[in-house]
C-alpha cells in the first residue's frame, strides 16, 4: 500500500508539474512568441479618426467677405450602438431640429447596415452639437464640418458650392472617401485643392462602452489637419451685387474686367440663384425645383453661354481690316439701308452716308463691315475665299473667340468660330463670300461667350492685347497665382490700328452714335452696342465699353437675351455699373429705376418651354400613380 | 493521543504557529498579495477620484483579506481533533445550505448560488468543498474503509454525488465539476485504475461525437482495438483478417442496401461483437472481452451523446461547442475567451506595468475583477508575472500533496491531497480558460480573485491542511 502509494504520489507530481509545464509553454507562445495579441489589443483599443479642416473663405477684391465658414456638424448613427432600452427620440428629434417622424425614418434606414456610421441629419449648429453631446445619445456621433455662408447672398453661380463626393470622385481620387465634401461649380471647384486644406488624421482611445479615453501614444501618431487656404477674389462685391440686382428678371449675363491686369470684377449669370440655397437642409429641394427651371439658374451664362455677338463684333471686323492692309481709317463705303449683294439684302438702319470708318463704329454701321469682311476674305493675296477666311480665323483666335481663355473659372465655354471646313462641311463645299457674310457683323454661324465679349472689351481698352481674365487674386500662404495671368497675350493686330476704332467708340458714346446714353462727364467712356438677330425671338441687346478711354480701369461687356437693341437695356446696365466702379456713386437713380422696370418678354420662348415641361412631368408623374 | 499530550505539552500557541508549514504559508499571503493588486488594478478607471472608498472593490477585498486573516488565526488554533468530528456536521451543514440556496437563493448570471445576508453575498459552495473534503477524509480514514470493495466505493460516490447533484441543479455546472478533484485523492489512496480508463475514454468519445462524423469515429475505434489487440496477442493475420471482412461487410452492405453508411456499420459491427463474444467465451481468452465491451459502450454512447448534448443548457452547449472549434463566435460566448487572450497575449515579456493594461483598464476584458483576474497578471506583468503565479500555485499544490505525504496517518494526508486537487482542478479550469485551454466555466482563480466567500473558502480549506500538517510537525520535532 505505501510503496503503491508513493508511485501514485510520484505520478501525481509528474501531472501537476506537466500541468504547469503546458501552461507556462501556452503562456509563453501567447506572450513571446506571437505578436498577433499585441496588434488586436492596438485594434481593440485605437480608432483612427478623421480630423476635417476647416474650408478655406473667400474675400472679394476689397477684403469683405464673399464666402465664409461657419463650423457644424453632421450626425450620424451606428445602429449597434443604440441603447436596446430606448431612448428618448422626442427630445432628440429637438435637438436636432428635425420631426420625430424623420428620425424614426432615419434609425429604420440605419437598421439596415447596423455597423456602419449612417447620416441622420447634416448641418448641426455648434450649439446644438453641444446639447446633443450633453445628452448622452449612445449610438450617435457627430462628424465636423464645414458649412458656407454667403454674407451678400450673391454669385451662386460664380462660388459654385459645397457637395458630397460622388462614388465615382471617391474611386478617381485617393483624399476622398465616402460622405467627405467637394467643391462643385464656380470657384469652389476650381480652387477645391486650395479650399479644401489637408485632413488630419487621430488616433483616439476608445473603452469598450465607445467612450473616448483620451489620445493614443500622447497623439503622437497624430497629424492636425491643415486650414484651407483663404482666397482674395478680383470681384468687387458691391458691384457684383448691384449687377445682379439690375439683372433680376432678364436673361443674360455681365461681365466686368479691370484691363491692367485681367481681374474679373463682376461676372453676373442671369437668372442667379441665392448661393445659400445651396447649403443646409432643404438643398436637395431647392436644387431640384433649379433643375426643373426652364430658365436654368444653375448654367453659367457667363462663361459658357454660346451668344451672337451681333455688331460689338465689328470692332474686330475693322481691326483685322486695318492690320491686314484692305482698309484704312479715311476709307467711306455707302449705307443705303443695307448692303446689297447678289439677290440679298444685309439691313442697316438710318443714318447719313457714306461714313469713315469711326463715325461707321460710333453709328454701327452694317454696310461699312460687310464692306470690310468682303474685301478682306476676297483679297486676291490669299488666293481664295476659303483662305481668306482661314486668315481671319486666325486673326479671331488672337482675340480669344472660339476657344478658351484659359481662366481659372470652371467649366469656361469655347463659343464658336465657324471655319472654313465648317462651311465644306454645311455647303457641301459650295460657297463663297456671300455665304459668310453675316459675320461680318457678328451674326450667323459666330457664338461668343459674354466673357469672351468682355475680354475684347479689354483688347480694345489695352490697344492690342489683354491678361488672361482671372477670379482669384492671391491665395494665401502663397507668393503669387500663376504666371500666366501676368503675361500680356497679344492679339494679331498692331496697337497703332486700334486708335481709329477706340475713338469710333469714344465717338458713340460721347459726339454721336447708338451708344450716347452711356456718356458719363469727365470720364471719356467708349462703347460699342450690339442688337443680335436670333430666331426665337426678338434680338438680343448687347453693349460692350470699357472707361476712361485712356489708363482704362474697366472693361465691361452686357448681354441681356431678347432685350431689344443694345442701346436700350445692355447699354444702360452697363453703363450704370461703369458709374458705380468709377465713382463710387449713382447718379441717374431714374435710369436705374428704368433698368429695373425693364422687363424682356420671354413668354414665346423660355417660358413656352416651361410651360410644356411642366406638363410632360405632370403626365410622368401620373403615369406612375 | 499524541497531539493532546503535544498541545498541553507545549502550552502556547505561538509555539504551534512555529510550526506551521512557512512554505505553504508563504505561497497562500504571496498569492492573496498578488490577487489584492490585481483587484486594485481593476479597480481604477479614469473616473475613480477617492481612492479610499469602501465603495471600491479592492478595499472590500481588503476587508475580507483582514477577515480570513482573522479566520486562519483561529483554524490554526483549533484542535487538531476538531476538524475530525466537525466532518459529519459540517457535511451535512453544507448540504443543507446547498438546499436552502436551491430553495431561495439568488440568481447571478443564470446560476442559482447565492445566498444573500444583508449586503454580503455569500456562495454556498465554496464552504461545501471544505466540508465535502473534510467528510471523504473521514470517511475514507477509517480503519476498516476498503478503496477496493464496492460497498465502500458507493459510499463515497454518494457522498461526492449528493453535493454535486444540488450543484448542477443550481445551473453551476462548473462549480460541480470542481468535485471530479477527488478522482486524483481516489487515484492516491489506491483506487483502481481501470476506472480512470472508461472516464477518459468517455470523454474522449464525446468530444468526438460533437466534432466527427459518427462513422469515422467507429472507424478509428476499429483500427485502435485491432492494433491494440495484434501488440496484446503478437497475432496479426488473423486480426488483418477480421478487420477487412468487416469493412468489405459494411461497404457490400452499404452499397447493395437502401441502408445508410451508419447503419450498416452498426449492423455489420453488431454481428463483429457476438461472433468475437462467442469465440472469447468458447476459448476462455478474456483478454478480448476489454475491447468488446469498450466498443460494445461506444457503440451505446455516441448516439446517446447527442442526445445528452442537447439535454444541456443552450449557454453549456455553446460554451462547449466555441471550445471545441464548432462555432465560431468572437462576438458572443468566444467573445470574452478572445478578449482574455488578447489582453493576456499582449503582456509581452514583463507587461505594461501595474495599472496600465489598456484592455484592463479600458474595460475590454469582461469579469475581469472575478473569473478573468488571471488577465490582469497577463497583460500588466506579463510572461514573467504570470509564469510566477503558475509557479507559485503549483508550488503550492505540490507542497499541499508534499505535506499529505508528511502526514502518517491517513486523515490528514487525504484532507491535504482533496485540498491539492481542488486547487490543481480550479487552477487548470480558470487559467486553462482565459488562456483558451479550457471551455469557459464560471469558476475563481482560488485566492485571487474578487469575491468574499470564495477567498474565506479557500483560506479555510487551506489554513486546515495546514493545521493538520502543524500537529505532525510537533510529533516529528520530539
Amino acid at each position: 500500500m505505501s510503496d503503491q502509494g508513493y508511485i501514485r504520489y510520484r505520478i501525481l507530481r509528474i501531472i501537476v508539474i506537466a500541468v504547469g509545464a503546458i501552461m507556462l509553454i501556452r503562456l509563453f507562445s501567447m506572450q513571446i512568441i506571437s505578436d498577433e495579441y499585441d496588434a488586436k489589443a492596438t485594434k481593440n483599443i485605437v480608432r483612427i479618426e478623421t480630423e476635417y479642416p476647416m474650408r478655406g473663405e473667400v474675400l472679394d477684391r476689397r477684403g469683405e467677405y464673399l464666402v465664409k465658414s461657419r463650423v457644424c456638424y453632421d450626425v450620424v448613427v451606428v445602429h449597434r450602438e443604440l441603447p436596446k432600452t430606448g431612448f428618448d427620440t422626442v427630445r432628440l428629434a429637438s435637438i436636432l431640429d428635425i420631426t420625430p417622424e424623420y428620425l424614426e425614418k432615419q434609425l429604420k434606414k440605419a437598421r439596415q447596415s447596423p455597423r456602419a456610421a449612417i447620416l441622420v441629419v447634416g448641418y448641426l449648429s455648434q450649439e446644438n452639437k453641444l446639447l446633443l453631446d450633453e445628452g448622452g445619445f449612445k449610438g450617435f456621433h457627430t462628424r465636423f464640418r464645414t458649412a458656407r455662408e454667403y454674407p451678400r447672398k450673391i454669385g451662386g453661380n460664380l462660388l459654385g458650392y459645397v457637395s458630397e463626393v460622388t462614388d465615382r470622385q471617391v474611386d478617381k481620387w485617393e483624399y476622398y472617401e465616402k460622405g467627405d465634401y467637394i467643391g462643385t461649380n464656380g470657384v469652389e471647384s476650381a480652387y477645391e485643392t486650395e479650399l479644401r486644406g489637408e485632413k488630419g488624421v487621430s488616433y483616439r482611445i476608445y473603452d469598450s462602452h465607445g467612450a473616448v479615453q483620451g489620445s493614443y501614444n500622447d497623439g503622437a501618431d497624430d497629424i492636425l489637419p491643415v486650414k484651407g487656404a483663404q482666397l482674395t477674389s478680383t470681384i468687387d462685391a458691391r458691384l457684383q451685387e448691384f449687377a445682379e440686382e439690375l439683372m433680376v428678371g432678364k436673361i443674360g449675363a455681365v461681365v466686368a474686367i479691370e484691363p491692367s491686369t485681367g481681374e474679373i470684377l463682376v461676372m453676373v449669370s442671369s437668372p442667379s440663384y441665392n448661393p445659400d440655397l445651396m447649403v443646409g437642409r432643404q438643398r436637395n429641394n431647392n436644387y431640384a425645383s433649379m433643375i426643373h427651371d426652364m430658365r436654368q439658374p444653375q448654367f453659367n451664362r457667363a462663361v459658357k453661354a454660346k451668344y451672337p455677338p451681333g455688331s460689338t463684333f465689328k470692332l474686330v471686323q475693322g481691326l483685322i481690316g486695318l492690320q491686314e492692309g484692305v482698309l484704312h481709317a479715311s476709307d467711306r463705303y455707302p449705307c443705303n439701308m443695307g448692303f446689297s449683294y447678289g439677290s440679298r439684302k444685309m439691313a442697316c438702319h438710318a443714318h447719313s452716308s457714306p461714313l469713315d470708318l469711326r463715325d461707321a463704329v460710333a453709328h454701327s454701321c452694317n454696310a461699312y463691315f460687310c464692306y470690310v469682311f468682303r474685301d478682306m476674305i476676297t483679297n486676291a493675296k490669299y488666293g481664295s475665299v476659303k483662305e481668306g477666311v482661314r486668315v481671319w480665323n486666325k486673326y479671331v483666335d488672337s482675340f480669344g473667340f472660339g476657344r478658351q481663355l484659359g481662366t481659372d473659372f470652371y467649366g469656361e465655354g469655347k463659343g464658336y468660330v465657324p471655319t472654313p471646313e465648317f462651311y465644306d462641311k454645311g455647303y457641301n463645299e459650295r460657297w463663297n463670300w456671300g455665304t459668310v457674310i453675316s459675320c461680318a457683323i457678328g451674326q450667323g454661324e459666330m457664338g461668343c461667350t459674354p466673357l469672351q465679349m468682355a475680354n475684347l472689351a479689354a483688347i480694345v481698352a489695352n490697344r492690342g492685347y489683354y491678361y488672361i481674365p482671372h477670379i482669384i487674386k492671391h491665395i494665401e500662404g502663397r507668393d503669387s497665382i500663376d504666371r500666366k495671368f501676368y503675361e500680356r497675350q497679344y492679339t494679331l493686330v498692331d496697337s497703332i490700328h486700334f486708335v481709329p476704332i477706340v475713338e469710333g467708340m469714344w465717338r458713340g458714346v460721347n459726339v454721336a452714335g447708338t451708344s450716347g446714353k452711356a456718356r458719363l462727364e469727365g470720364w471719356d467712356v467708349c462703347g460699342k452696342t450690339g442688337t443680335a438677330e436670333n430666331p426665337n425671338g426678338k434680338d438680343h441687346s448687347t453693349f460692350l465699353s470699357f472707361a476712361p478711354k485712356n489708363n482704362p480701369k474697366i472693361a465691361i461687356s452686357v448681354y441681356v437675351e431678347h432685350g431689344g437693341f443694345g442701346a436700350s437695356i445692355a447699354l444702360p446696365i452697363a453703363s450704370l455699373i461703369e458709374e458705380l466702379y468709377l465713382t463710387d456713386t449713382i447718379t441717374r437713380p431714374q435710369m436705374v429705376e428704368e433698368v429695373l422696370n425693364y422687363q424682356p418678354n420671354y413668354s414665346r420662348n423660355y417660358d413656352a418651354k416651361q410651360r410644356k415641361y411642366d406638363e410632360e412631368r405632370k403626365k410622368k408623374a401620373e403615369n406612375k400613380k | 493521543m499524541y497531539s493532546e499530550y503535544n498541545i498541553s505539552r507545549r502550552g502556547s500557541s505561538t509555539s504551534l504557529f512555529g510550526n506551521v508549514d512557512r512554505v505553504a504559508l508563504g505561497i497562500y499571503i504571496a498569492i492573496v498579495l498578488i490577487g489584492v493588486m490585481c483587484i486594485t488594478s481593476a479597480s481604477f478607471d479614469s473616473e475613480t477620484t477617492n481612492i479610499f472608498s469602501f465603495s471600491h472593490n479592492y478595499m472590500k477585498q481588503l476587508i475580507w483579506v483582514g477577515i480570513s486573516s482573522v479566520m486562519a488565526a483561529i483554524v490554526l488554533l483549533l484542535d487538531r481533533r476538531l476538524f475530525h468530528m466537525f466532518a459529519y456536521p459540517a457535511y451535512i451543514f453544507g448540504i443543507l445550505l446547498l438546499l436552502c440556496t436551491l430553495a431561495f437563493g439568488t440568481k447571478v448570471n443564470g446560476a442559482k448560488a447565492w445566498f444573500e445576508l444583508g449586503s454580503i453575498r455569500i456562495q454556498p459552495v465554496e464552504f461545501v468543498k471544505i466540508a465535502t473534503a473534510l467528510m471523504m477524509a473521514r470517511i475514507m480514514s477509517d480503519y476498516a474503509f476498503n478503496i477496493k470493495r464496492l460497498t465502500d466505493l458507493i459510499k463515497i460516490a454518494v457522498v461526492i454525488m449528493v453535493p454535486f447533484g444540488i450543484i448542477v441543479l443550481q445551473n453551476d455546472t462548473g462549480s460541480g465539476l470542481v468535485l471530479g478533484a477527488f478522482l486524483f485523492v481516489m487515484y492516491r489512496e489506491g483506487l483502481s485504475k481501470y476506472i480512470y480508463f472508461p472516464i477518459l475514454f468517455t470523454i474522449v468519445l464525446f468530444i468526438a461525437a460533437l466534432i466527427l462524423q459518427p462513422v469515422i469515429i467507429f472507424l478509428a475505434l476499429l483500427v485502435f482495438f485491432t492494433l491494440y489487440s495484434i501488440l496484446k496477442t503478437g497475432e496479426f493475420i488473423g486480426h488483418i483478417r477480421f478487420f477487412f471482412g468487416i469493412i468489405l461487410g459494411w461497404l457490400l452492405l452499404s452499397t447493395l442496401t437502401p441502408l445508410s453508411g451508419y447503419v450498416s456499420l452498426m449492423i455489420v459491427c453488431g454481428i463483429a461483437i457476438i461472433t468475437l463474444t462467442a469465440l472469447a467465451l468458447k476459448t476462455h481468452t478474456m483478454m478480448l472481452l476489454w475491447p468488446i465491451a469498450m466498443f460494445f459502450y461506444a457503440m451505446v454512447f455516441v448516439p446517446t451523446a447527442d442526445t445528452l448534448f442537447q439535454h444541456l443548457e443552450p449557454h453549456q452547449k455553446n460554451r462547449i461547442l466555441t471550445f471545441v472549434g464548432l462555432v465560431d463566435d468572437p462576438r458572443n460566448v468566444g467573445y470574452n475567451v478572445n478578449q482574455s487572450k488578447i489582453a493576456i497575449g499582449s503582456g509581452g515579456l514583463f507587461g505594461k506595468g501595474f495599472m496600465e493594461g489598456t484592455q484592463i483598464k479600458y474595460d475590454y476584458v469582461p469579469e475581469k475583477h472575478t473569473d478573468f483576474i488571471f488577465c490582469i497578471v497577463g497583460e500588466e506583468w506579463g510572461f514573467f508575472g504570470s509564469a510566477i503565479v503558475v509557479i507559485l500555485y503549483v508550488s503550492l499544490i505540490m507542497r499541499l500533496m508534499k505535506m499529505g505525504e508528511r502526514i502518517k496517518e491517513p486523515f490528514g494526508r487525504i484532507y491535504c491531497y482533496s485540498v491539492a486537487s481542488i486547487l490543481l482542478v480550479h487552477v487548470i479550469v480558470n487559467i486553462g480558460m482565459t488562456i483558451g485551454l479550457m471551455p469557459v466555466m464560471g469558476i475563481p482563480l482560488p485566492l485571487m480573485s474578487y469575491g468574499g466567500s470564495s477567498l474565506l473558502a479557500f483560506t479555510i480549506l487551506i489554513m486546515i491542511a495546514i493545521r493538520l500538517d502543524a500537529s505532525t510537525s510537533e510529533r516529528n520535532l520530539i
